[in-house]
């Protein structure tokens, strides 16, 4: 009888043993990166508004789609799809590199973050707007991330450098009145400070899938 | 004791112990409807179907309805996870007791959003007066290798939840008239903000995977809903969270419905003599292909059953059609060879003008 005990109580370490190994291997999982394809809402971490766009349109500079900082947390015109460069779609799933250049497309309107010489309504920087149909623009719909690290990670707050006017996607405070009271005006900057760090907060998060399966003939 | 008595209350205990152990334990594996070889998508692609036919609400005249869906869930929490399925696989269900149990609804809430099944899935038939918050529309890039063998794409939501906090807040705040006497026979009549008392809530950021199926056959524009997993909205329901198929371009396949177009480049030799070659087709298999006589530039090739499967119906496949252009060779020919190029073909001269814009 006892000897039957002891067999069985063997039977239970051992999967426990197993379970408790396995569960000690570091396995990289891309959990915490922002892959291609993933919709995001990004935060800018000094003055605490997600980015934002909507079917307004600029009075002055380009007359383009405004692009704004809003407080709220639960829009979803604060939504934004991260996307390979024109015609360099980047694989579903893989997750983005420190310095890789990107476009960032409004999901509501499909147009791209886009920025260019014309001057910003409120302070004078470089106006910031959102162009393109159906997810296509132009090449100044180009951005970078600058990250310190291989990859662009959910949590750090990261940069998006302009490709083409080399200029730092901020905020600096900046109120706008009627018909968008209380937004903040979004702009380039040309150095790299406080005021253009952004984190992404809210999304949809695409994980790496597996190949579809390969039926090779022997 | 004698030593016979105690080797056969060992057996009867140990045959017991077997025959409980049998008979307790669930072929998950029949559950679901897999093979014991069965990869973790073809698990995932019968969870979906399964569950959608056996959901309780979907079988309220069966009484054994709430068990079998139970097992479904069971099933699919073990032989999804890499590690319990192995346990499973070498001590049976008994083998496992430790460490079970996430709720099936949260199984089910992955594959198909919160309130999944709750309403039939029409949500049109719901009391319009209840708010809704935003709806959300992902654009998701599918292969066309995907298409044809299908897949799952695992997604991580993080969004905002509504939950209890302290104290009140207004809610459904609308404007009302107000009639105030001034005096005998003079009225008032003001527009007054009025709000309700509700209990305070506050939104916090929660995250849950959800799982998508990418079904053989799909089409452009088609789209998967996750009911409830769309925007908040602090007075009522949250919207939903849609994922709208997106085919890309194929390097060597071009689709027209069912079907599927490739072009193959032969040499003029090859056009001449026949030629056998393979096309690797989108999951890996070849497809052969055979000519013993002469090729002309244009000439179309069609293979039946190797299209796409189609989405409705996934015995059905439709067609692949090739269609051969030629390469003619590079350098010239000399005097020599030209001769015996005469010689061979055999072709007389031809030099025929028409115009080939019209048809004539």
């Amino acid at each position: 009888m006892e000897r039957l005990w002891l067999v069985r109580w063997q039977l239970l370490l051992l999967p426990l043993l197993l379970l408790l190994l396995s569960n000690c291997e570091g396995r990289e999982s891309e959990l915490n990166y922002v892959t291609c394809g993933s919709l995001v809402k990004l935060l800018n971490t000094r003055h605490n508004v997600r980015l934002h766009s909507h079917d307004v349109k600029y009075g002055s500079g380009s007359g383009q789609q405004s692009v704004t900082g809003v407080e709220s947390a639960d829009d979803a015109n604060s939504y934004w799809q991260i996307r390979g460069k024109p015609a360099r779609p980047c694989q579903r799933g893989s997750a983005i590199k420190c310095g890789q250049p990107i476009r960032i497309t409004h999901m509501k309107t499909s147009r791209n973050l886009h920025t260019h010489h014309f001057s910003s309504p409120l302070s004078n920087n470089q106006e910031v707007s959102a162009f393109g149909e159906n997810g296509e623009g132009d090449d100044l719909d180009v951005w970078t991330v600058q990250c310190d690290g291989i990859y662009w990670d959910r949590d750090e707050p990261v940069r998006f450098k302009h490709v083409g006017t080399d200029v730092f996607l901020g905020i600096t405070g900046e109120q706008y009145g009627h018909p968008i009271r209380g937004q903040r005006e979004v702009h380039g900057m040309s150095t790299p400070n406080q005021h253009n760090l952004w984190r992404t907060m809210e999304g949809v998060f695409i994980q790496p899938s597996q190949e579809p399966l390969r039926h090779d003939e022997l | 004791m004698a030593k016979k008595g105690i080797n056969i209350w060992n057996v009867c205990c140990l045959l017991l112990y077997i025959t409980t152990a049998v008979l307790a334990s669930r072929d998950f594996y029949k559950i679901l409807g897999v093979s014991k070889t069965a990869t973790i998508r073809d698990i995932k692609k019968a969870y979906r179907k399964l569950a959608l036919q056996l959901h309780p609400d979907r079988n309220p005249d069966d009484p054994k309805a709430q068990d079998k869906f139970a097992d479904l869930g069971a099933a699919y929490e073990v032989l999804s996870d890499e590690e319990k399925r192995k346990q499973y696989d070498m001590y049976g269900e008994d083998g496992l007791k430790e460490g079970h149990h996430s709720s099936h609804n949260d199984i089910f809430s992955s594959f198909f959003g919160d309130f999944g099944f709750m309403f039939g899935g029409n949500r049109q038939q719901q009391d319009r007066n209840i708010p809704r918050g935003n709806d959300i529309v992902l654009d998701l890039e599918v292969t066309l290798e995907e298409v044809y063998s299908g897949n799952f794409v695992e997604v991580v939501r993080n969004k905002p939840v509504a939950k209890e906090a302290p104290g009140k807040r207004k809610c459904n705040c609308r404007q009302e008239m107000r009639t105030t006497q001034l005096g005998p026979g003079r009225f008032q009549m003001t527009q007054e903000m009025v709000c309700d008392e509700c209990p305070n809530v506050k939104l916090v950021n929660e995250e849950r995977t959800l799982e998508v199926e990418i079904e053989q056959g799909v089409r452009d524009e088609m789209e998967y809903p996750f009911i409830g997993e769309g925007e908040p909205h602090i007075d009522g329901e949250p919207g939903d969270l849609r994922f709208r198929i997106k085919v890309l371009k194929h390097p060597v396949f071009e689709r027209r419905g069912d079907d599927l177009y490739t072009n193959v480049t032969i040499s003029l030799v090859e056009a001449l003599v026949g030629f056998e070659m393979d096309i690797v087709h989108l999951d890996g298999h070849k497809v052969h292909i055979v000519r013993d006589k002469i090729t002309k530039p244009g000439a179309r090739m069609w293979k039946k059953g190797e299209g796409l499967p189609n989405f409705d119906n996934i015995n059905i496949r439709g067609s692949l059609i090739i269609t051969f252009d030629v390469e003619f060779p590079q350098t010239q020919l000399d005097d020599q060879q030209k001769d015996g190029i005469r010689g061979i073909l055999k072709q007389g001269s031809v030099q025929k003008v028409y115009n080939g814009l019209q048809g004539y």
